[in-house]
C-alpha cells in the first residue's frame, strides 16, 4: 500500500485491470468530477468547479479508509462519484474487477448493490412517508433479495437486531426514532442488500458524543462481522485516528497527503495536514494546543490558486509554490505528500 | 472576590402536554471578572436555554419561573424591560452559532455594526463608522475598510462570525455570551476564531460564558466548567480538576466516550440509552435511567450538592456514598 499510489508511479502501467486488484476492493484512479458553471440566457458553460480534480484512492478489502478534509474540499463528491450519483468527468473506478465508468447502467446495476452509502443526516436520507420495514426492504426488492414479502420482513427483523434496534419497531416511521436510532435505520438500510463497500459520509458528525460512540462501536462490529470495507468521509481527525487504517487528506479537489493512519498522524508531511492537526482542540487538561496554523479562508474551487493549491494559506510556502504544481511524492514512511518540501528532502524517492 | 455574573436557581419551563417541564431547573453558577466559564452538555441539556433565560430572551411558550441573575452585584432579573434592554446591549453581549440567522442579509455588514453602536451610544454616524472599522481590525478582518461595505453573503463563515464578534464587542460588554460560536465552522477556521476569542478576552479582561457540546473547545478556552444534563448542572469545577478527575458518572461517561480519549482497536465507552424525552424526565436525578451506578434513591430524590475539591462540586448520591465510605475507612 505504501508505495506509489501516485500518478507518476502509474504512468507506465498498462491501462487495464490494475495489478494487485485482488487486494484492493476499490481502486480509484485519476478521478475528475467537474461541475459546469452556467451563465446567461443560453446557460452557456462559463467555467467549471473542479470539485474533484485527479484523485487516486485504493481501498484494501476489510479495512477503513478515511477521506479527510474540510467543507468544499470535494470529499463528498468523491463518494458520490464512486457510486455514480454524480457523473465523473474523467478517471477510472475499479470495483470487482471492472471499471465502473465504462459500464452501461444495466451492467452497473449488480455492482450498485455491492456499494452502499450512509449519510450524515438520516432524516433527509429516509423518506418520512415510509415505515422502517419498507425503507429497509426497498433495496432488497429492487435487487431481488428474499423470496417474498414475508421473507423480506424476516430479513428486516434480522438486520434490525444486528443494528441493535427492536424488530417490533419496523412498523414505525422515521420520525418516531431518535437521531441515533435513525442512523441505525440508515445503517440497516445500507446493509440490507449485503454490500461489500460502505461509504460513510459524515455518518456520525451530527450526533451527540454519547450517541456517536454507540454508532462508531456498531460500525466497527459490523465491519468485523460482515467483512465490510469502509470509505469513511469525515472532517473529524479524532474519529479518524480511532478507526481508520489509511487516510487520504483532501484540499480543493486534490489529495494532498496519504498514508497509514499512525504514520500520517504521527508524522504529517504536508503543511495542510499539520494545520488540520494543530487546529483540533485537545481534550487533555495538561495541554492546550490549538494554533491557527492554516491562514485565511478557502479559495473558490472554481478558481483554485495556480501552483500548489494550498499556497495561499500555507505558512511554509516558498519560491516554487505559486508557480509549479507539486505532484504526490511518495514517502518512506508510507503514503505520499503533495508538497515541494517533501520532494526536496531525502525522504523522497522521486526525482 | 465577588463574582461579576452570578446566577442563582434559574428556572425556565416549557409546556409539554398539560404540564410545564423545567428545561432549566435551578441552575446556579458564577463567573469572575476575566474568567471563561463553559456550560457543556449534549443537545437538549438546556445549556442554550440557560443563556437565553439569564438574558430574559426565552422564546414563547417558554417561561422564566424564578431565580436571580446579578451582574456586578446588581440584580438584573427583575429589571423593567427597557432597563434590561440596555443591560443586554451594553453589559451582556451574545454571539450565536449561526451568524447568518443574526445578520440581516440585505444590509451591508458595516451598517449593521454602526447601527448596533448607535443604538447604545449617542455618537455621529461617521464616528460610529470609524469605531466599526477599528472593531473590524480588532477582530482581524482582512481588508477591513472594504469589508464594511460587504453584504453578509459575500463573506465566508469565518468572516461572518468575526463580524458578529465585532458587533458584540461594540459596546465593550463585561460579559460575552458565546453560544456554540464555532459550530458551523471548519476546524481550521474554528481554530482562528478560538484564538481570537482568547486574545480578546485577555486584552479586555472580558468574562465569557461559553456554551458548547465540545470538551476540546472547553479545554482550550475555559477556566471553569459546568456540565449540564437534562436541565440541571450535575457537576462544576475548575477545568483541570474536572477534566482530569471527573466525579459524576455522566461526566465520566461523556469523557470516556470520546474517540480522542480512546485506544485504537478497543470499543468506545458507551453511555447506555438516550436522554429521556421531556415528558419522561424522572423526578430524582435525571441521569438515573442511564447511570451505571444508579441507587434506589436516585429515581426519586435529587441529590444535594457535594464539594469534592476546591470549587469542584457534584450532584450524585453514589459519589456521596463513596466519600462517606472513604471517610469511614480513614
Amino acid at each position: 500500500m505504501s508505495e506509489a499510489r501516485t500518478n507518476e508511479a502509474r504512468a507506465g502501467e498498462a491501462r487495464g485491470k490494475p495489478e494487485g486488484a485482488s487486494e484492493a476492493l476499490l481502486d480509484v484512479r485519476g478521478l475528475r468530477t467537474w461541475f459546469p458553471i452556467r451563465r446567461g440566457l443560453l446557460r452557456r458553460t462559463a467555467g467549471y468547479v473542479r470539485a474533484v480534480d485527479g484523485v487516486d484512492i485504493a481501498l484494501v478489502r476489510g479495512t477503513t479508509h478515511a477521506l479527510v478534509g474540510e467543507s468544499g474540499c470535494g470529499k463528498t463528491t468523491v463518494g458520490r462519484s464512486i457510486l455514480r450519483l454524480v457523473e465523473p468527468t474523467a478517471g477510472e473506478i475499479w470495483f470487482g474487477g471492472q471499471n465502473l465508468l465504462g459500464l452501461s447502467p444495466d451492467a452497473m446495476r449488480p455492482l450498485r448493490r455491492r456499494m452502499q452509502m450512509i449519510f450524515q443526516d438520516p432524516m433527509t436520507a429516509l423518506d418520512p412517508r415510509f415505515r422502517v420495514r419498507d425503507l429497509i426492504a426497498e433495496g432488497m426488492e429492487s435487487f431481488g433479495i428474499g423470496g417474498n414479502a414475508a421473507d423480506r420482513t424476516e430479513r428486516v427483523a434480522a438486520i434490525l437486531r444486528k443494528v441493535k434496534l427492536d424488530p417490533d419497531h419496523m412498523w414505525r416511521y422515521p420520525h418516531e426514532f431518535s437521531g441515533g436510532q435513525r442512523q441505525r435505520v440508515g445503517i440497516a438500510r445500507a446493509l440490507a442488500v449485503e454490500p461489500d463497500l460502505v461509504i460513510c459520509d459524515e455518518a456520525v458528525s451530527a450526533l451527540d458524543v454519547s450517541i456517536q460512540a454507540q454508532i462508531l462501536n456498531l460500525l466497527a462490529e459490523l465491519r468485523a462481522e460482515l467483512g465490510l470495507t469502509y470509505l469513511f468521509i469525515t472532517h473529524d481527525l479524532s474519529v479518524v485516528r480511532y478507526l481508520a487504517d489509511e487516510i487520504s487528506v483532501m484540499y480543493l479537489g486534490q489529495i494532498v497527503e496519504q498514508g497509514p493512519t499512525e504514520a500520517l498522524l504521527n508524522e504529517p508531511r504536508h503543511p495542510y495536514t499539520e494545520g488540520l492537526m494543530a487546529a483540533v482542540p485537545s481534550v487533555d487538561p495538561n495541554e492546550r494546543r490549538i494554533r491557527p496554523a492554516v491562514l485565511g479562508d478557502l479559495p473558490s474551487p472554481a478558481h483554485p490558486p495556480a501552483g500548489c493549491r494550498f499556497h495561499t494559506r500555507c505558512p511554509k510556502r516558498f519560491e516554487p509554490c505559486d508557480k509549479r504544481e507539486p505532484a504526490l511524492y511518495p514517502l518512506e514512511r508510507g503514503g505520499a505528500s503533495r508538497c515541494f518540501l517533501v520532494s526536496d528532502s531525502r525522504d523522497s524517492r522521486s526525482p | 472576590m465577588t463574582p461579576l455574573l452570578e446566577v442563582v436557581g434559574l428556572t425556565t419551563t416549557f409546556p409539554v402536554g398539560p404540564r410545564r417541564v423545567p428545561v432549566v431547573d435551578g441552575v446556579s453558577f458564577s463567573i469572575a471578572e476575566g474568567e471563561v466559564f463553559a456550560l457543556i452538555g449534549e443537545s437538549g441539556s438546556g445549556k442554550s436555554q440557560t443563556a437565553l433565560s439569564l438574558l430574559r430572551l426565552v422564546p414563547k411558550p417558554g417561561r422564566i419561573e424564578g431565580g436571580q441573575v446579578r451582574l456586578g452585584g446588581r440584580e438584573i432579573s427583575s429589571l423593567p424591560v427597557p432597563a434590561m434592554r440596555r443591560v443586554r446591549g451594553h453589559d451582556l453581549s451574545m454571539i450565536f452559532q449561526e451568524p447568518m440567522t443574526s445578520l440581516n442579509p440585505v444590509v451591508r455588514v458595516g451598517s449593521q455594526v454602526v447601527e448596533a453602536i448607535r443604538l447604545h451610544e449617542r455618537i455621529s454616524a461617521s464616528a460610529a463608522r470609524d469605531r466599526a472599522l477599528s472593531l473590524f481590525k480588532k477582530v482581524q478582518i482582512p481588508d477591513a475598510s472594504s469589508r464594511l461595505d460587504a453584504y453578509p453573503h459575500e463573506l465566508s463563515g469565518g468572516l461572518k462570525q468575526r463580524v458578529m464578534i465585532a458587533m458584540a464587542l461594540a459596546t465593550n460588554p463585561r460579559v460575552l455570551i458565546a453560544d456554540e460560536p464555532t459550530m458551523a465552522l471548519d476546524v481550521t477556521i474554528q481554530a482562528q476564531i478560538l484564538e481570537l476569542l482568547r486574545e480578546l478576552q485577555q486584552e479586555f479582561r472580558m468574562s465569557i460564558l461559553l456554551i458548547t457540546h465540545d470538551f476540546g473547545i472547553v479545554n482550550e478556552l475555559a477556566d471553569h466548567i459546568g456540565v449540564m444534563y437534562a436541565g440541571r448542572i450535575v457537576e462544576t469545577g475548575p477545568r483541570q480538576a474536572l477534566l482530569a478527575s471527573p466525579r459524576h458518572p455522566y461526566t465520566q461517561g461523556l469523557l470516556a466516550s470520546m474517540p480522542a480519549r480512546a485506544v485504537r482497536g478497543q470499543p468506545l465507552h458507551e453511555i447506555a440509552g438516550v436522554v429521556p424525552p421531556l415528558s419522561k424526565w424522572p423526578p430524582g436525578c435525571r441521569f438515573c435511567t442511564r447511570c451505571p451506578r444508579v441507587l434506589p434513591q436516585c429515581e426519586t430524590v435529587w441529590p444535594e450538592v457535594l464539594e469534592v475539591g476546591p470549587g469542584h462540586t457534584v450532584y450524585c448520591h453514589a459519589v456521596r456514598e463513596d466519600v462517606a465510605a472513604a471517610a469511614k475507612r480513614a
